[in-house]
C-alpha cells in the first residue's frame, strides 16, 4: 500500500530547476534511501516530503492526502501528526533537558507523558541520561535523543536527514540498529545521505541528479 | 509543559534574560518610585508650601467679634494631622504712652504664630511670658526701643469718639476706622504733616478678603495717600482697589473720620507696661505692629476672648481645603471661612507643573524600557532561530510560538515588576530624603498596578520580536549548516 506518491514535481526558484518532473512511489513500512550530491534537489524533495515547502508543480499525495494544496497550517499539522523528523545537526533546545527535548514533540502534537518520553530514551539506550541537558551529552548521545523524540507520536513516516552526517562509526551503526528496529515494526523510513554504507542499509536507493531521478537501486543484500 | 519550557528557558539562559530582566526591571524600578512621588508630592510639597503662612482665615459674621471657643470648634471639621496651626489675632489701635504715637496692637497665640508664619524674623525671642512684647521693626524705630527696652502702652475704648472734641492740628497723629466688607472692621492711623496733608498711612485690612480687600493694606495701595488734605475724596485723590470697592471706601471713610489719638492716655483707660524681647521683620505690613499675647491683650482692652481674625495654615488639596471651607460655613453660621486664594492656588500651580513633569519622565522612562526590551527579545529570536524552527518542525503551530515568547515575556515582566516595586521604593525613599527630607509612605496598590504594567510593556515589547519568530522557516533546521 503506498504512503507516499509524488507525481511529477517540480520545484523551480527563478531558472533554477532544483527539482524537474520527479515521480517517486513508497509504499507503507518501505525503508528507502535518497541519494546525490550537493544541488542535485535532495534538500528540496526533503522539505517537500517533510511538509515544509510546496512544489511548484505536481501532486504530493501523504496517506492520500495531496499536500501540495493545503494551507502551511493544516502542513504543519500534518507534519505533527504524521511525520517524525531526524537532522544532520541534532538540533535540540539546548536548555532543555533530553527528556524535556523528547517532551516537546509530545506537547505539540497532544500531551507531555514524562513516563512515555522515558521509556523511548530507554529504547534508545540513553534512560540514564535522561536528566542531562545536550551540552552534557556526546554527539552520538544527541542522535539517538533526536530518534526517541522522533518516534515518540508514532508518525507513520520518519525522514531523516543526513541522520549519521555528524557521527562516527560506533555511533552510526547505533542508529541504525535503531532504523532497523523501527522497520521491523513497520515504520516507514526515508533517509537522506551521502553515505553509501547508510545507503545500503534500505531496501531501495533513488539516486538524484540535476533535479531528477537519475537511477534506482534496489538492495539485494537487504536483511531485515 | 508549557511553564517547564520557558521557566528552563529562563533560568538556563540566565545571561541573556538577565539583561532584560534588568531593563524591565530597572524601568519599573523608575516607575513605581516616580509614581510613589508622584502621589507623595503633594503632601511633601504641601509640607513645603505651609512655610508661606496661611492659606485659610476664619472672620466673624457680620462684624460681631469671634470667640475661641467658637473659633476651636470650628477647626473640628479639618483633620488634627492636617491643621499645621491656628493662629488668633485680636487688633486694636493702641498708643505709646510716651510719644503719644498710635499703633496696631495684635493680641494672638505666639505658639501659634509660629506655625503660620514660618516667615516672620524674629530679632531676640517670642514673647513667652506676661508683659513681654514683640515690636514691628518700623515701630521700634519710629519710638527708639531696643531689646529689652520698655515701652508703655495704652487703650482707649473707642479712641476715635473720646478724642472727638480734640481738634485736628498740623503735625497731629490720627487713628480711625470704618465698616468694609462683610462689615468687618479696617482701621487705619496716619500721621499729618505741617501743612495738614497725609505724611503716613497705615491701613489694618486683615479682616477683608486677603486677595481683595487685604490689598489695602500694601504699601503700594496706601502711598497714593500721601500728600493728600482730608477729606481724601475716593476716585478723585486716590483710587479704588479694583475689585474692592467697600475696602476702598472703608479706607478712605475711616482716614476722614479719624481723630487725633493725642492725649487717649490722660483719658480713663487702661495703661500695660511691656518688656521688648523681640524684634519683627517681615518686609511687610506686621512691622508696623505691636504684638502682644492674648492675656496682655485682654489686660489692655478689658475685653476677654475676642477675636477679628483667625488664621490657619491647613496641609491639604485645593478640593480639601474647599470643603472644609464650606463646611464650617455651614455648621457655623457666625462664621465666615475664607482662602487665602494666591496661597492656594500658587500651591495647586506648582504642584500640577511638579506631577506633570514626573508624569513625562515616566512615560519616557517607560518608552526607553520597551525599546530596550524590545531589543534584548529581538536579539534572543535570532539567537534561537535554529529553535523556533526546530519547534515549528516538530509541529509547533504558530499560535504555540506566539504563546511561547509571549509567556517569557509576560513572566520577564512580573519577575522584572515585581524587582522594580521593591528597589522603587528604595529609590522613591532616597529621593524623599535627599530631596524633600522626609520619608514617604508605602503605597501597597502600587506592587500589583507596578507588576501589571511591566508586564503589559514587557508584552507590547514582545511584540515585533514575536512577527519575527512565527515568519522563521522551519525549513532552515534540516540545511546542515
Amino acid at each position: 500500500m503506498s504512503l507516499l506518491e509524488l507525481k511529477n514535481i517540480s520545484k523551480i526558484y527563478g531558472e533554477l530547476k532544483a527539482l524537474d518532473n520527479v515521480s517517486l512511489h513508497v509504499d507503507q513500512g518501505e525503508w528507502v534511501a535518497i541519494m546525490g550530491p550537493s544541488g542535485s534537489g535532495k534538500s528540496t524533495m526533503m522539505n517537500i516530503i517533510g511538509c515544509m515547502d510546496k512544489p511548484t508543480k505536481g501532486e504530493v499525495l501523504l496517506d492520500g492526502v495531496d499536500i501540495a494544496k493545503e494551507s502551511s497550517k493544516k502542513l504543519t499539522d500534518i507534519r505533527r501528526d504524521k511525520i517524525g523528523l531526524i537532522f544532520q545537526q541534532f538540533h535540540m533546545v539546548n536548555y532543555l533537558t533530553a527528556v524535556e527535548n523528547v517532551m516537546v514533540a509530545q506537547y505539540y502534537h497532544s500531551m507531555p507523558d514524562e513516563a512515555e518520553a522515558l521509556e523511548a530514551l530507554g529504547r534508545v539506550g540513553l534512560r540514564e541520561r535522561a536528566r542531562h541537558l545536550p551540552s552534557q551529552l556526546s554527539g552520538g548521545e544527541q542522535q539517538r535523543v533526536c530518534v526517541a523524540r522522533a518516534l515518540i507520536n508514532h508518525p507513520e513516516l520518519i525522514l531523516a536527514d543526513e541522520p549519521t552526517g555528524n557521527l562516527d562509526e560506533a555511533n552510526e551503526n547505533i542508529v541504525l540498529d535503531l532504523f532497523r528496529q523501527l522497520h521491523r515494526e513497520g515504520t516507514t523510513l526515508i533517509v537522506v545521505t551521502h553515505d553509501p554504507e547508510v545507503a545500503e542499509a534500505a531496501q531501495r536507493t533513488i539516486v538524484l541528479e540535476h533535479g531528477r531521478v537519475a537511477r534506482e537501486i534496489v538492495n539485494e543484500n537487504f536483511q531485515a | 509543559m508549557f511553564l517547564r519550557m520557558i521557566t528552563a528557558s529562563l533560568l538556563r539562559r540566565r545571561s541573556r534574560m538577565l539583561v532584560a530582566l534588568l531593563s524591565i526591571g530597572i524601568g519599573a524600578t523608575i516607575l513605581s518610585g516616580l509614581v510613589t512621588i508622584y502621589y507623595d508630592v503633594p503632601r511633601q510639597m504641601g509640607a513645603q508650601f505651609r512655610n508661606y503662612g496661611a492659606n485659610m482665615i476664619l472672620l466673624p459674621s457680620g462684624g460681631e467679634k469671634l470667640t475661641t471657643g467658637e473659633a476651636q470648634e470650628a477647626l473640628g471639621a479639618i483633620p488634627a494631622d492636617q491643621l499645621v496651626g491656628a493662629t488668633p489675632y485680636r487688633y486694636v489701635t493702641a498708643q505709646m504712652t510716651r510719644s503719644q504715637l498710635s499703633f496696631m496692637a495684635a493680641g494672638t497665640d505666639f505658639t501659634q504664630v509660629q506655625a503660620t508664619s514660618p516667615y516672620f524674623m524674629v530679632e531676640g525671642a517670642y514673647p513667652s511670658g506676661s508683659r513681654e512684647v514683640l515690636l514691628g521693626e518700623e515701630v521700634a524705630q519710629t519710638i527708639g526701643a531696643k531689646l529689652g527696652s520698655v515701652v508703655e502702652i495704652s487703650y482707649k475704648p473707642d479712641a476715635a469718639s473720646a478724642d472727638a472734641a480734640t481738634p485736628i492740628t498740623p503735625g497731629a497723629a490720627l487713628a480711625g476706622s470704618a465698616e468694609g466688607f462683610n462689615t468687618n472692621l479696617v482701621y487705619v492711623t496716619l500721621t499729618l504733616d505741617d501743612e495738614m496733608k497725609i505724611a503716613s498711612l497705615t491701613v489694618n485690612a486683615d479682616t477683608q478678603t486677603p486677595e481683595y480687600g487685604g490689598r489695602a493694606a500694601e504699601e503700594t495701595y496706601t502711598r497714593q495717600f500721601i500728600g493728600k488734605s482730608l477729606p481724601v475724596r475716593l476716585g478723585e485723590d486716590v483710587d479704588a482697589l479694583s475689585g474692592a470697592t467697600i475696602t476702598s471706601d472703608a479706607v478712605v471713610q475711616a482716614v476722614n473720620s479719624a481723630r487725633p489719638t493725642a492725649n487717649a492716655a490722660a483719658a480713663s483707660g487702661n495703661t500695660l507696661s511691656l518688656r521688648v524681647v523681640g524684634i519683627l521683620d517681615t518686609g511687610g505690613k506686621e512691622e508696623s505692629y505691636i504684638f502682644l499675647s492674648m492675656s496682655d491683650m485682654a489686660a489692655l482692652t478689658g475685653a476677654e476672648d475676642e477675636l477679628d481674625v483667625m488664621e490657619l495654615s491647613v496641609s491639604a488639596s485645593g478640593a480639601e481645603l474647599e470643603g472644609y471651607v464650606s463646611e464650617i460655613a455651614e455648621k457655623h453660621s457666625g462664621i465666615t471661612p475664607r482662602l487665602v486664594k494666591r496661597v492656594t492656588r500658587s500651591e495647586g500651580a506648582v504642584l500640577s507643573k511638579l506631577q506633570a513633569l514626573v508624569f513625562l519622565v515616566t512615560a519616557v522612562v517607560l518608552l526607553l524600557t520597551m525599546i530596550c526590551v524590545s531589543t534584548t527579545m529581538m536579539a534572543v529570536v535570532t539567537e534561537r532561530r535554529k529553535e523556533i524552527g526546530l519547534r515549528k518542525a516538530l509541529g509547533a503551530s504558530d499560535s504555540s510560538i506566539r504563546a511561547e515568547f509571549l509567556g517569557e515575556g509576560l513572566m520577564l515582566g512580573g519577575l522584572g515588576g515585581a524587582l522594580g516595586a521593591a528597589l522603587g521604593f528604595v529609590f522613591a525613599q532616597v529621593v524623599s530624603v535627599h530631596v524633600f527630607e522626609s520619608s514617604i509612605t508605602f503605597q501597597p496598590l502600587l506592587l500589583p498596578v507596578t507588576i501589571l504594567v511591566s508586564m503589559i510593556v514587557a508584552a507590547v515589547s514582545c511584540l515585533l520580536p514575536i512577527k519575527h519568530a512565527v515568519a522563521i522557516d522551519p525549513a532552515l533546521v534540516l540545511k546542515g549548516e
